[in-house]
């Protein structure tokens, strides 16, 4: 096992187009960070750079104490599952999970050994002599997997290992790789573009936006704590609500008012100077009823229930807003609702660089 | 109604066509009597032209007959392999992505699509012994008195054979790149990150997707060459003394009205090679199909 470093770490094709805009993470020993951003955000490129199979154009990465920029894959002693899994067709999955030992020219009890060990993990055992186009997408991303454990790398990189499987198995694998985790402990670098997927198996998230690092954090205080309107934007089922307004203050009491008049309540202690365009965001989550006192109308559209929960969507001051209730609630299209925050869960970000207050 | 079904029970059942049925049949005929009379009849009279035990002793008994059947493996074995080998190598540098490599592959195709007849032409006054452009140059530079290409046995057939590999080594060339375009980038990936060399990506990925289509290729490429006519009859014309006759050149040599019999059992002596390599060419291709 070893500690990953990203030291301005850049890569430019053709020599106009910038995909990683120096990027430095320190990646300690045993940790599992999440790659995290939308299509075309450089998580993967970022990815295949730490891996060997893209050249580092600027900055340093090191595996260990060791730079690696000039290393072949091969020679980086990590393991890598791939989006499509990149199991060898004609390989059984005991060839395929044995491979790269094989390649080493392993003794073949070994091999055997860390071939056995690893499909118990999985619980592969039984399908070991079959070959990958035989068995279920569930089975082939374990196999996948089965592959990088025999390995025993210092490092396991993952390209997006879930997107191709069905919402209940992507759930399902994602406890076993969090479980597989806790049980070997070894550093792990995983790149999704499914939030949820970052939330539940991160220690650490990087949320990436046009190849720069737009935070690094604990899952829940990305959640709790965005750094500016993006990671607000980008973490957290359903979006934070965002409203343009002006911050206007009098009398010791704070709001953000939008175009149309509508007043958004601001906790005490929220930043903001009288009179400054401010982007306010809410979660939906956050959101509860009020009376008309207080709060801000919403003008409901769309009522979603869940079962476990409710979702509303509408409109406040022309913008669109969701609210999530625990309750259960049947409002009619049309009809007026007033919501208030929950007690100081409001962000206020700069609204000209997005910058949280 | 009851009636009408009282009536329909009663009769003998008749099987009346489905208009279906019909219309395939009527859209079939056309090419069915084509079929028959322009591949069915010529084969079946063809065979018994050939079919005489008088016309094969005939052909035995030609002296040239061993010759052209030792010149047939010889051409079909070399000119196949090799072929088939170079274009599995050039196929790993035509996948290459530099734009001049497409630009390469676009003159490298044109081979292949110039019609047969003038490009061998032009390679048989290319090698003439005594005024082609190559002897000359070899003498003008070299001072070295040219063989004589044409006239002599070995020079002429390897000339026929490097004549056949050059006119369809882009076909199969082109064949095998659209074969390793198909194996997918992520498991070379994956090989360099478990350590493979490139000797090893190409034993554990690159022939086991390609072994299939290789040996497709490798059959029907036989078939083909093995009735290949002009790189032969258009360069040597089967001599010098006919010595580089082969199978499809004999039968050609016979077409005379009295011994058109002994031409068409030329042909027929093929049929041994063919048929087993067309039988089990069906049988890859089903294959391929079920899986």
């Amino acid at each position: 096992m070893a500690s990953v470093e990203l030291h301005d770490v850049r890569k430019v094709y053709g020599g106009s187009i910038t995909a990683i805009h120096g990027v430095d993470v320190e990646i300690p020993d045993g940790e599992f960070v999440v790659l995290v951003g939308p299509s075309g955000c450089g998580k993967s490129t970022l990815l295949r750079m730490i891996a060997g199979l893209e050249d580092i154009t600027g900055g340093e990465v090191r595996i260990g104490a060791k730079r690696v920029n000039e290393l072949p894959a091969k020679d980086r002693d990590i393991a890598m599952v791939f989006q499509s899994y990149a199991l060898y067709p004609h390989m059984t999955v005991r060839e395929n999970m044995g491979f790269s030992l094989r390649l080493r020219k392993a003794p073949k009890d070994e091999i055997d050994r860390g071939v056995a060990n690893a499909a118990q993990i999985l619980g592969l055992t039984p399908y070991l002599d079959r070959l990958p186009r035989h068995l279920s997408g569930g089975q082939r991303q374990r196999v996948a997997m089965g592959r990088a454990i025999v390995r025993n790398p210092q490092v396991f990189l993952f390209d997006e290992p879930l997107s191709n499987l069905d919402a209940k198995l992507r759930v399902q694998m994602r406890t076993e790789l969090k479980a597989l985790h806790q049980r070997l402990k070894t550093t792990s670098i995983y790149v999704t573009h499914d939030q949820v997927e970052a939330m539940t198996l991160a220690d650490r998230i990087v949320v990436l936006h046009d190849g720069k690092v737009e935070q690094i954090g604990a899952p829940l205080d990305l959640y709790d704590r965005p750094a500016n309107q993006f990671v607000a934007g980008f973490i957290g089922s359903p979006a934070m609500n965002f409203l343009g307004g002006t911050v206007r203050r009098s009398n010791g009491a704070a709001a953000v008012a939008m175009v149309d008049g509508t007043r958004l309540p601001l906790p005490a202690g929220a930043k903001g100077g009288d009179g400054q365009q401010v982007v306010y965001g809410v979660r939906p989550e956050h959101l509860a009823l009020g009376d008309s006192g207080m709060g801000f109308p919403l003008v409901v559209s769309v009522v979603e229930p869940t079962g476990a929960d409710t979702l509303v969507f509408g409109t406040v001051g022309g913008s669109e807003v969701c609210a999530v209730f625990d309750e259960r609630h049947a409002f009619k299209p049309g009809e007026t609702v007033h919501l208030a925050p929950k007690g100081d869960r409001v962000h206020v970000f700069n609204a000209d660089d997005g910058a949280a207050l | 109604m009851t009636a009408v079904t009282m009536d329909v029970a009663a009769a003998p059942p008749r099987k009346r066509m489905s208009e279906e049925k019909f219309w395939a049949i009527v859209l079939i005929a056309p090419y069915v009597v084509v079929f028959a009379l322009f591949v069915v009849y010529p084969v079946l009279y063809g065979f018994w032209l050939g079919s005489s035990a008088n016309s094969f002793k005939k052909l035995f008994q030609d002296p040239i007959f061993v010759t052209t059947l030792w010149n047939t493996a010889i051409f079909v074995l070399v000119a196949v392999n090799l072929k088939m080998l170079v274009a599995l190598g050039l196929s790993a540098f035509f996948i290459l992505e530099y734009r001049w490599v497409r630009w390469l592959s676009v003159i490298f195709i044109i081979a292949w699509a110039m019609p047969s007849i003038p490009t061998i032409l032009s390679v048989r006054w290319m090698f003439n012994p005594e005024w082609g452009l190559v002897n000359n140059l070899l003498f003008k530079w070299f001072q070295i008195e040219g063989p004589g290409w044409l006239t002599e046995r070995h020079y002429g057939l390897t000339l026929a054979i490097l004549m056949h590999i050059w006119k369809s080594l882009p076909f199969w060339t082109l064949i095998l790149v659209a074969a390793r375009l198909a194996i997918p980038r992520d498991l070379y990936e994956s090989a360099d990150v478990d350590g493979a060399t490139r000797w090893q990506r190409f034993r554990f990925i690159t022939w086991p997707a390609m072994r299939a289509p290789y040996m497709t290729s490798v059959l029907l490429s036989s078939i083909w060459t093995l009735g290949d006519f002009n790189s032969v009859y258009l360069l040597t014309g089967g001599g010098p003394n006919d010595s580089t006759q082969v199978l499809a050149t004999l039968g050609v040599r016979y077409l005379r009205i009295d011994q058109i019999d002994v031409g068409m059992a030329a042909v027929i002596c093929a049929l041994p090679a063919i048929l087993p390599m067309v039988f089990f060419l069906m049988k890859r291709l089903s294959r391929v199909d079920e899986q």
